[in-house]
């Protein structure tokens, strides 16, 4: 049976990681802190992907990030997406070459359907994360800051007709917030997507992510929280849903 | 013991040799080179994106006569991992017809995306075929990790464990020394390290 999967979403900006909350950034540490609390090459084995954002507003400095890429992935064994700010098929290049499984794409979905043509052509459907940024119908490209002129809805059907790999649905306004998934929006888009769903936004504990992965037609929850899942919380919370009978794997 | 991964443009490289480096190979050479690869006692055939795509720059560098040389005629053991497993098969329907390695007997086709989601991503369960080298000593029914459109199916008996997802497919196959998974074993955690390890020490 295809399992469902435990995502966690690190969220980088100059140099550190941090805590998004409704998309306003808290530095927590550089990548010597996050190696000191989140020990990947054990936790990795409690989780079923890692996903890497660039989010840095004005020098996104590609090749940093890349080298902080090359560094996190080393000797974890499971799938590493990666993105933010990628703008040419270089980009792409550059953190596939540094350990990206996946690249994540955003902005550059609206903004250069080209590019992702020719992702696509080179690397497969499959090498796409589709990120979405939402707030209720609305749509937001550029770190959250830019509305664009198409509702979720339309949007959504947009993104699965550039035929990408999987769709990564966060919420703005849960984002960091440990509300919970919004799950009135994540049911109503599962039912009518054939691409994988991931939802971000929201997750708080080991019972919104099971509240999460219980809607029906998602494959992944993603949670970005650095603070409540710091040492064992992610490997506590696998070993909390594998008990509640979650479809993951063991 | 010297294993060769060929480089030839395609493919999530850095994964594969840590995972080899972490199970303790020593000689590992990333390489599209021929006199490179001849000196390799065993190969491994990675592969990410299209079929059509990727047979073209294998020709271009003509791989394809040095890889039927070193697996056809000289036996050495190949692994195959996704797109690359694939490669050694006869056909695809990937992007119209393009002819594969022509290694083993199984051809490429899409999974039907009314039966279910496509691509097919995620941790899926192996069921291990009999006599298997590539999974001894780990157990009967296996978690890999999977991301793919397309699958492979065979009339033949080529050694094959199966994934169930539209009607089946083929999850790996081991003939003789010519060895391929759908799923990413550098991406499966103790499972796939674990394949790796017999694949290095069994065949």
């Amino acid at each position: 049976m295809l399992r469902q999967r435990i995502i966690f979403t690190l969220i980088y900006e100059n140099g550190f990681f941090n805590q998004s909350r409704n998309f306003r950034l808290q530095k927590v540490g550089n990548i010597d802190w996050l190696e000191e609390n989140y020990k990947f090459q054990d936790i990795a084995f409690s989780l079923d992907e890692i996903i890497v954002l660039n989010v840095s507003k004005r020098d996104k400095n590609l090749s940093e990030f890349a080298t902080m890429l090359n560094r996190l992935v080393d000797d974890v064994f499971i799938p590493v997406a990666a993105g933010g700010g990628i703008n040419s098929i270089s980009d792409a290049e550059l953190l596939f070459k540094n350990g990206a499984d996946k690249v994540v794409l955003n902005s550059a979905l609206f903004k250069s359907p080209d590019l992702v043509r020719s992702i696509i052509q080179h690397y497969g459907k499959q090498s796409i994360v589709a990120s979405i940024d939402y707030i209720d119908e609305d749509v937001f490209i550029e770190n959250g800051t830019q509305k664009i002129d198409m509702s979720l809805d339309e949007y959504i059907e947009y993104i699965e007709s550039l035929n990408i790999g999987e769709i990564y649905l966060n919420s703005i306004v849960r984002d960091g917030t440990g509300f919970g998934y919004d799950t009135d929006t994540i049911r109503r888009i599962s039912s009518k997507i054939n691409t994988p769903l991931v939802i971000a936004g929201g997750a708080g504990n080991e019972k919104h992510l099971l509240e999460g992965i219980d809607v029906e037609g998602v494959s992944a929850v993603a949670t970005a929280n650095l603070f409540n899942f710091i040492g064992n919380g992610l490997p506590n919370a696998r070993k909390y849903m594998l008990k509640k009978g979650c479809n993951l794997a063991n | 013991m010297k294993i060769a991964i060929v480089d030839y443009g395609m493919g999530n490289i850095r994964s594969i040799v840590s995972a080899l480096k972490y199970i303790d190979v020593q000689n590992i050479i990333v390489s599209s080179n021929n006199q490179e690869l001849k000196q390799a006692d065993k190969i491994i055939l990675p592969g990410v994106g299209s079929f059509g795509k990727a047979m073209q720059l294998i020709q271009n560098k003509n791989l394809d006569s040095i890889l039927n040389e070193l697996v056809v005629q000289r036996q050495k053991p190949v692994l195959g991992i996704c797109l690359g497993m694939q490669l050694l098969g006869m056909f695809s329907d990937e992007d119209g017809f393009n002819q594969g390695l022509g290694f083993i007997d199984g051809n490429t086709d899409i999974f039907d995306s009314n039966n279910v989601t496509v691509p097919h991503v995620g941790c899926n369960q192996v069921i291990v075929g009999n006599l298997s080298r590539l999974y001894q000593g780990m157990g009967d029914i296996l978690d890999f990790y999977f991301v793919h459109s397309h699958k492979m199916i065979t009339n033949s008996d080529i050694g094959q464990s199966m994934c169930d997802y539209d009607k089946g497919f083929i999850a790996s196959f081991e003939k003789d020394n010519i060895v391929g998974t759908q799923f990413h074993p550098e991406l499966s955690q103790k499972n796939g390290l674990n394949v790796l390890r017999n694949f290095v020490e069994l065949f």
